[in-house]
């Protein structure tokens, strides 16, 4: 009860929108209600799951004092890597060899990235704004380059027309598993109770709110303040890689130049859930409500028809509601 | 010249200046002088227009005057050089001349060359043969001082408050201000010289105004009175001091911490040795290098010469965490800054340096650190019936026993208590000091820091006095004076009869 008194405010939020998408929601040849079927919210949770899992990993970043802007890039680089790897490195293998391969080297190069911004950030001291923004112009220009900006295809598993038999390819397959809507809806309920029992139930979840709320006392108190910032960016890197591959397999294709933006969602998602860019206080029940909510408003105004254009309006005044609000409740908290 | 009457300026509740009267002749130099948190920079502040009194007149001119801010005391004559150097470290040296100056701020386009003609006098007035287009931050510390007197000169001022100006000086340097001090007299502009130091006072100054608690204790010439004299009136009538009942630690145990003619960057030649069971008071003015001290032991800077021996084997901390594996700790003098995480429960600012200890894989055992917790707060003798309120909702000394029993729990050998007893109350006070006296007796090294001598001298087994970072001597606190150790805290151990 403590709970949702305090973390409320999102839960309202996104009840309003539910009711309200609801209401407002066309209505099938059969009479029934579009929006609340269990094909478009289960739509609506899988277009999400990508923003989802890396807005999981923003959540810590920014607890921490931090930010991360090249998660997009991230994406679009770990997704290209396992086409790559799948395409162009072992292109005549059959069976899970590949795709293993795939996902391995693309969560390898996501916790890389991820070390690189940690490290310049935590040793060398560059702002975390000014190094991600220049991880994420820097990587988007590799992955273009060494891509040579060309899509790399995925394919499907072809079908025979007569006989209706399947032939599995490693790259049908893994578009396959990754693009499920059960699988990634389900990989980002997994990720998101896993990051919940990070944050509030560990120490390194202690250590790092410490940390966020003051690293002069934190440093004092013999906390490793720079390797626990700097895990917070390898674990932002491994799920930018994870929601990459989700990415890939849901176009068949990687592509240098998707993802663009992503990181700008992701911390909106954040922030609606009620986190502090300041750092040091934040809940991964919010950041999932707020990725919640900004994936319905979408589909809510989608299904209206309405002007993709005036959907980004109508997003960024959520923002600004919503971190009005929780400012207001927590003034009058204390 | 300036005169202020009946000022009075409160700060919730505790008053900072106490119905002061004072007089400022003109072309003379007027020390004022007292302990840290006398009230002498409030005092000065005031009548500079920074701070408003709450009651009190000040009359310049005998015309009394009402300041809105410092910039309208500037334009009547009235300049400030504050401790804490409000300069702009990215601007140039001319332009921090030029800021604030009526006479070089007033066509908004400002030729650059003509300012730098302009400001160049000021600087050779105060010593300084520099270029005035470098920017200030590539001056040394000891050059922003004498930056911001050039830059008080420029506006014509007839009296000049300095609040310790020489905290920052090198020596050449300060006999250089003393210099331009002379010449400024000579036209007849006055000095309010705020300082602790003696030497400085009786070598420049005409009458020396002393305070004490807030309140003005006299006003003397300097040619009519001693050293030993104003460092009387600084530390006040004898108070009563009761002394605590402290166990002498063992004179067989070996000792703790051994410090060989240790160096820092702000401390020379310490040397001491610490025993189980002690508390060692640490007495000094501002600047004296008493936090220095702390930092060094907890690895916060860097030991660059002499040895330090923890227990009978050599101890050089890298960092704090290295220094708290070895068992010291620190409880910080900025509480809000260095100690608190103010957005966290009492609990988890108490535990947070012991985590480890009740988790398991990483998990945090719950009951255990409540656990924990309840014992650390038990120990500080403080009962809190929810530890899961947040840390900010406690009083000043509550917060600070949350913060010592944070330390204790990692059961250290030598916890070093920065001025631990600053902004609480006198109950919570006398807490601390039982606290103090108990965690000696369980064989803990104390070495404590305060500003306040009387609490040294009384629940203290010995006192060191620092000096501009160096030691002036180590005395028995049962045969302590006050007026012992202001002699040696302000360099005048000679004096001592």
């Amino acid at each position: 009860m403590n709970y949702l008194k305090r973390h409320g405010q999102p839960f309202l939020g996104l009840l309003i929108i539910l009711i309200l998408g609801a209401i407002l929601s066309p209505h099938a040849s059969d009479g029934s209600n579009v929006f609340i079927s269990p094909g478009n919210l289960s739509d609506v949770l899988l277009q999400q799951s990508e923003t989802g899992i890396i807005a999981l990993g923003m959540t810590f970043v920014i607890i921490g004092a931090g930010i991360d802007l090249s998660v997009g890039a991230i994406l679009a680089f770990s997704g290209c890597l396992a086409a790559t790897a799948m395409m162009k490195w072992m292109p005549a293998a059959t069976g899970a060899g590949p795709i293993l391969l795939a996902v391995i080297v693309a969560l390898i190069g996501g916790a890389l990235v991820g070390a690189i911004n940690g490290w310049v950030i935590t040793r060398i001291g560059l702002q975390p704004f000014v190094m991600t923004l220049a991880m994420m112009i820097g990587l988007r220009g590799f992955t273009k380059w060494s891509t040579g900006n060309v899509n790399i295809d995925l394919g499907f598993n072809p079908v025979d027309p007569n006989t209706g038999l399947v032939t599995h390819t490693p790259s049908g397959d893994f578009c396959q598993l990754f693009s499920d809507k059960l699988f990634a809806i389900g990989l980002w309920a997994v990720l998101a109770f896993l990051s919940f029992l990070l944050l509030h139930q560990t120490v390194f979840g202690r250590y790092l709110r410490a940390i966020g709320e003051n690293e002069k006392a934190a440093g004092y108190t013999g906390l490793p303040v720079k390797n626990v910032r700097l895990l917070t960016y390898i674990g932002i890197g491994v799920l930018a890689a994870l929601a990459g591959m989700i990415h890939a397999a849901r176009s068949h294709q990687g592509n240098p130049n998707d993802g663009m933006g992503y990181e700008l969602d992701a911390i909106a998602a954040v922030v609606i859930g009620g986190t502090a860019l300041a750092g040091g206080r934040g809940s991964i029940v919010g950041t999932v409500v707020g990725t919640l909510v900004l994936g319905l408003i979408t589909n809510v105004m989608r299904l209206q028809l309405i002007d993709s254009n005036i959907e980004m309006i109508v997003k960024g005044l959520i923002i600004i509601v919503a971190v009005w609000l929780q400012r207001r409740t927590q003034a009058t908290a204390s | 010249m300036i005169e202020c009457r009946n000022i009075q300026k409160n700060y919730g509740g505790v008053a900072a200046v106490k119905n002061v009267s004072l007089r400022i002749e003109p072309g003379e130099v007027h020390a004022l002088c007292g302990e840290n948190g006398a009230g002498k920079s409030s005092l000065a502040r005031i009548i500079a227009g920074i701070t408003r009194p709450d009651s009190g007149e000040i009359l310049l001119e005998g015309k009394p005057v009402t300041w809105s801010g410092p910039q309208q005391a500037r334009e009547a004559g009235v300049s400030i050089i504050l401790q804490e150097l409000d300069l702009f470290a990215h601007l140039s040296i001319a332009e921090n001349l030029a800021l604030g100056n009526p006479k070089l701020e007033k066509s908004k386009w400002v030729s650059r060359a003509a300012l730098h003609d302009a400001v160049k006098p000021l600087l050779k007035d105060v010593g300084l043969d520099i270029d005035p287009s470098l920017p200030l931050d590539t001056l040394s510390v000891s050059h922003w001082q004498l930056v911001a007197i050039a830059r008080v000169l420029g506006i014509d001022a007839k009296i000049i408050f300095m609040d310790e100006p020489t905290s920052a000086l090198t020596a050449d340097a300060v006999d250089r201000l003393f210099g331009l001090i002379a010449r400024l007299k000579a036209r007849g502009v006055s000095i309010v010289y705020v300082s602790h130091k003696m030497d400085e006072i009786f070598r420049i100054g005409d009458r020396v105004s002393v305070m004490r608690d807030g309140a003005l204790i006299g006003t003397e010439k300097c040619s009519e009175t001693t050293i030993d004299q104003v460092i009387r009136q600084m530390v006040g009538r004898a108070v009563l001091i009761q002394r605590g009942t402290l166990n002498a630690p063992s004179e067989t145990t070996p000792p703790v911490l051994e410090l060989e003619s240790v160096s820092t960057r702000k401390l020379r030649d310490i040397s001491f040795s610490l025993r189980p069971g002690e508390i060692f008071g640490v007495a000094g003015l501002v600047a004296s290098g008493r936090s220095e001290l702390g930092r060094m032991l907890f690895g916060l800077s860097p030991i660059t010469g002499g040895t330090v021996e923890l227990a009978g084997s050599a101890y050089e901390p890298a960092d704090p965490r290295d220094a708290l594996s070895h068992g010291v700790a620190l409880v910080p003098e900025d509480r809000q800054r260095e100690g608190l995480f103010a957005g966290m429960s009492i609990r988890e600012n108490a535990t947070l340096a012991n985590l480890r200890k009740f988790s398991h894989a990483t998990f945090i055992d719950g009951a255990g650190e409540k656990a924990a917790s309840t014992g650390a707060l038990e120990r500080c003798n403080t009962k809190l019936a929810h530890d899961e309120l947040p840390v900010s909702a406690l009083s000043g000394g509550n917060q600070q026993k949350v913060l010592i029993g944070k330390w204790l729990m990692t059961e250290p050998k030598v916890c070093f208590f920065d001025d631990p007893t600053r902004g609480i109350d006198i109950g919570a006070k006398d807490d601390i000091y039982k606290l103090l006296a108990k965690l000696a007796g369980e064989g803990l090294g104390v070495i404590w820091v305060s500003s306040e001598l009387p609490e040294l001298i009384a629940n203290a087994h010995r006192i060191l006095v620092l000096y501009e970072g160096r030691a002036m001597g180590i005395l028995d606190a049962a045969t302590a004076t006050q007026e012992d150790i202001m002699r040696l805290a302000t360099a005048h151990p000679q004096l001592i009869s």
